[in-house]
Formats: C-alpha cells, structure tokens, sequence
C-alpha cells in the first residue's frame, strides 16, 4: 500500500520537474546569452523528462495490479502518458540538438527555418499535452484502489489465468 | 513489582501518581532533593521516636522522586527491594506533613488503616494494565485517588493520627521522568499535548493519498483559475500597446519595431508560459484523456470544451509567431549592415503578426468568459476522483474483447 507521506514526495518531485520544464520551454529563448548556458538548461531538461517517466515508471510497478501481472491493463489505461512521454523525450532531444548545433557558433544570430519552426511548434504542444496528461497520471496514481485487491482484479486475473 | 526504570522504558515520560498539594509542597520546598533521608537526626524523646518511625516509612517511599535514587548505594536499592509494595504508593494516608504528627501524639499504632491497604491492593491490580492504557490515564484524576474524610477516619487512625486532616485532592503538577530524573509538571498541559498528539495522529491516519491527490488537483485548479483571467488580460493589454505604437493604420511600424523589440520575446515567453498552463487546466477541466467524454463535451457545447479548443487554437497561433518574434528581437534599423529588415519589409511581416496576435488575445478572452461563466465546472474531478468504481469493469470488457 502506497503511504501518503511517499506519496506526497513523489508528487512533490514529480510537480517539481514539470515546473521546470515548463520553465525553461517558456524563458530558454531569453537566456542564450551564452551557449553554455541553454546548453546546461536543455541537457538538464532532457535528464528530467527522463526522470519523471523513470518516476512514472516506478509508480506503476508498485501498483496492486501490475504486481497481480495485468501489466496490459495499466499500459492500456495511461498508455496517452507512455506514448507521450516517450514522443516528447524525442522531439525536444531533436529539437535541442539542432538548436544547439545553429547556435552553438553565434548565440544571437537569427536561426530560424521553416523546419526548425514546426518542430519547435511541434515539441512546445507536446509538451503542453504532455504536462496534462503526466500530471493527470501521477495524480490518478494516487488512487488507493490501484494498491488493493478487488473484485473486478480477481475477475481479470481469473480470465488471464483461464 | 514495577521499577522506575521499567516504567520509564514501557511509556515515557512516566508521570507518578497523584500526590497532594501539601507533601508536593514538603518535598521540593523543605528538603533538599539530594539529601538522604536516612541521615536524619533521630527525635531527642520517646515521642519523637515513635513519630519518626511512622514518618520515614513515607519518606522512604518517597525515594524514587529524588534525583539520586539512581546514583544510590547497592545495599540501599536491596532495603528498598524488601520494602513492601505499599510503601511505594502510599501517599495519601502516610504522607500527611509532619507537623500534624506532633499535634496528635496520643497514640502509639503506626499500622495504617484497612481501608487504605485495600484501596492500595486495588492500586495494585491497576497496575497490571497494558501499559499503554495506563500512560494516558495516569495523568487524569481518577475517584479512586481522591479518599473521602469517611474513609480515613477509622477508629484506630484517629487514635494515632487523629488530624491526618486534608482529604487528598488532586493537585496541578505531577512528576515526569525526564532525563533521569523527576520533575514537576503542569497536569493539564501533559493532558493535552497527549490529546493533542491523539488528535493528530487520526488527522494523519485518516489523510489518504487521494486526498493529497485531490488537493493538489483543487489547488491546480485554483491556479488555473487565476491564469485564465490574467492571460486574458495580458492579451488584451499586450494587442493593445502593438496598435498603439503601430499607429493609425499601421503608419508607424518603425517605430513599434523600434520601441517593441526589447519586449517582444519576453511577451512571446511569457504569452507561452501562461498558455500553456491555462489549456492544461482547461484540458483538466473538460478530461480531455477521456475521448468520449471530451467529444461528448464538444457536441453539447460545454463551455469548458469550447474553451479548451480555443486555448489550443490560441496555443498553436502564438507558437506560429516565434519566428516573427524572434526576427523583432532582432531588429536594427534596414540601413545597418547585417538587417534582418529590408526597408518597406516590415508591413509584410508585422500585419500578419499583429492580426495573429489580436486572434489570440480575442481568443483567450472568449475563453475566460467561457470558463468564468461556471468556474466550478471540473469534470476530471467527477470522473477521477469519484466514478472509478464504474469505470474498470467497462475498460476490463474492452479488453477482452479487443484479445
């Protein structure tokens, strides 16, 4: 069973790295002052999208029906987070690296393209969609009926066992 | 038989029963805490004898409050282990100040009374509660700790102690092991920090991670709240400094791009900021992750889907821009070297820019009005956090199906 003081640290930790996410998708175009400096901002921005799907990750394993083996059940309920997640790793990865690589010379100059422009469309509502859907999860995690047994869980663990 | 030391480890702080007024006030103000009370001089007569016979057997019990009790001899600790199990509570009766004594020196039986050994012997079995039990009731009043003038005066005590006078009456302090040592304490705060700390832990214990999911949830919303009127705002504000530096009919362009340049990213950024998190709590509001129940939300019109698609209109529109934005960030004049700007340029880039600007700030406005006309409305909330029980045997069916 998931203790609430657990529970609130993880939460705390997970609202802490979309907070800075957010951060730097809004304010990373203002702080190119030195390429350095987006440079650190992007890497760890990466390294947190990575940690709150690890977090994510780990919470669902601690859930009463993935350890009951219904694994498809929880991938099939926040399978929009999975894919999400996974997409936005990706495109802002993408994104940061063709940023960095145009800027890396000359942090001010002008750099934009007519791709360079979509992906940047692309990956900021990602990550707005991502935002939702990651918080709605790790709110839904919270949900005490997710680390116990019931009565529709013995039915589906009847019928994959049958 | 319970030492201090047991007691101590099976509820500290151990708080002593209650003890009256009069003998608290003998032993923290008359004798010294560190004095032995086997040094005491003996009384000079027969009288003064006998009556300090009766006296020390209380003193005595008495010896688990002083601070040395622990630092004592072995062979003392071996008296005290002898000592009848009375002795060590008997407060009540015995230990009536000495002074009464010397008033009522007619008899000579220092055996105390039966009512006080039966009462003691049901002290006794008292003990034998879990300790837990016993820890929070020890620091209240009990009935049986407080002896009526009935009780005491039985025949032979008043020939002995015919003025053992004040009933026992619970007293403000009691005495609490602390660091080894015993010291005085107020009642009624002991009393309540326990209360408190029972009170606590049911808050605590009754706090489930869905209430704190639940919370923060209502918390997002509050925020959400806020930032759908100040985005609107800041639009409105934002469209209206570009047409008023843009001048009539867009006549002084050079002079916004001279004058809006510093600003544009920052507003760009900023814009971002408060876009993204007005359609998250937007999206919250309607349960976009829920297909059926956004698409349901569109058909019917509800205003929380109207404004979510608004705010992802509005959303796609101002991230369109940051090329623009960008490109006015970088202004210099079309004469410098390296322009970005050729002269007579800037219409064709700024109309376009201004007009999506002027969509957004209208688009985010119609939203707000939307979402404030029931800002309670969350059907995340209803659908999360209280029909769960529904939805899981539907999924499952699905499931199945789908294998």
């Amino acid at each position: 069973m998931l203790r609430t003081s657990n529970y609130s640290l993880v939460i705390s930790l997970q609202f802490l790295l979309l907070v800075y996410d957010l951060f730097v998708n809004s304010f990373s175009e203002l702080l190119r002052t030195a390429p350095v400096i987006q440079l650190v901002l992007f890497i760890i921005q990466d390294i947190a999208i990575l940690f709150n799907i690890i977090i994510i990750f780990l919470m669902f394993f601690n859930t009463f029906v993935f350890q009951a083996g219904l694994v498809n059940l929880l991938f099939h309920k926040f399978k929009g987070t999975i894919v999400l997640s996974a997409a936005y790793l990706v495109l802002s990865i993408a994104f940061h690296v063709w940023v960095m690589n145009l800027r890396w010379k000359n942090a001010t100059h002008f750099v934009w393209t007519d791709g360079l422009q979509a992906l940047f469309v692309f990956q900021r509502l990602v990550a707005m969609l991502y935002c939702y859907f990651y918080k709605r999860t790790a709110l839904h995690l919270g949900d005490p009926r997710f680390y116990q047994d019931s009565l529709w869980l013995r039915k589906e663990f009847a019928q994959v066992h049958s | 038989m319970e030492t201090p030391q047991q007691g101590a480890r099976q509820c500290p702080p151990r708080a002593l029963p209650p003890v009256p007024s009069s003998f608290i006030l003998h032993l923290t103000d008359e004798i010294p805490l560190s004095r032995p009370k086997r040094k005491k001089p003996k009384g000079k007569n027969a009288l003064e004898g006998i009556v300090h016979a009766a006296v020390r057997r209380p003193s005595e019990s008495s010896e688990p409050l002083t601070p040395e009790v622990q630092d004592a001899p072995p062979q003392r600790k071996r008296k005290k282990k002898r000592m009848p199990p009375e002795s060590e509570t008997s407060f009540t009766q015995q230990n009536v100040p000495n002074t009464s004594f010397f008033h009522t020196g007619n008899g000579m039986d220092p055996q105390p009374s039966e009512e006080t050994v039966i009462r003691k012997h049901r002290k006794k079995t008292k003990k034998t509660r879990p300790a837990e039990i016993r820890c929070s009731n020890e620091l209240g009043v009990e009935e049986e700790d407080i002896i009526e003038d009935e009780q005491t005066k039985s025949p032979d005590q008043q020939l002995v102690f015919a003025a053992p006078t004040g009933a026992s009456q619970p007293v403000s302090k009691v005495f609490v092991e602390k660091n080894r040592h015993f010291q005085a304490a107020d009642r009624t705060e002991l009393v309540k920090t326990t209360e408190n700390i029972d009170v606590f832990l049911d808050v605590k214990a009754l706090w489930t991670t869905r209430d704190v999911a639940l919370s923060v949830h209502r918390g997002f919303r509050v925020i959400g709240l806020f930032t759908h009127g100040f985005l609107a705002g800041y639009a409105v504000w934002n469209i209206i400094v570009i047409y008023i530096l843009a001048g009539n009919k867009l006549s002084t362009l050079s002079n916004l791009l001279e004058q809006y340049k510093a600003l544009a990213y920052p507003a760009q950024s900023f814009l971002y900021l408060l876009l993204a998190i007005s359609t998250v709590s937007a999206f919250d509001r309607v349960d976009l992750a829920k297909a059926s129940v956004a698409v349901r939300g569109f058909l019917t019109l509800d205003p929380a889907a109207i404004a979510s698609f608004l705010y992802f209109v509005a959303l796609i529109l101002s991230l369109s821009q940051q090329m623009t934005s960008d490109r006015i960030n970088l202004y210099t004049p079309p004469s410098e070297n390296g322009s970005l700007w050729t002269a007579g340029a800037e219409e064709q880039i700024l109309q376009p820019w201004i007009v999506v600007n002027l969509v957004v700030a209208l688009l985010v406005g119609l939203s707000w009005l939307f979402l404030s006309y029931r800002p309670e409305l969350d059907h995340s909330e209803e659908l999360m956090f209280h029909a769960e029980v529904e939805e899981f045997p539907q999924l499952d069916k699905g499931l199945t199906v789908q294998s």
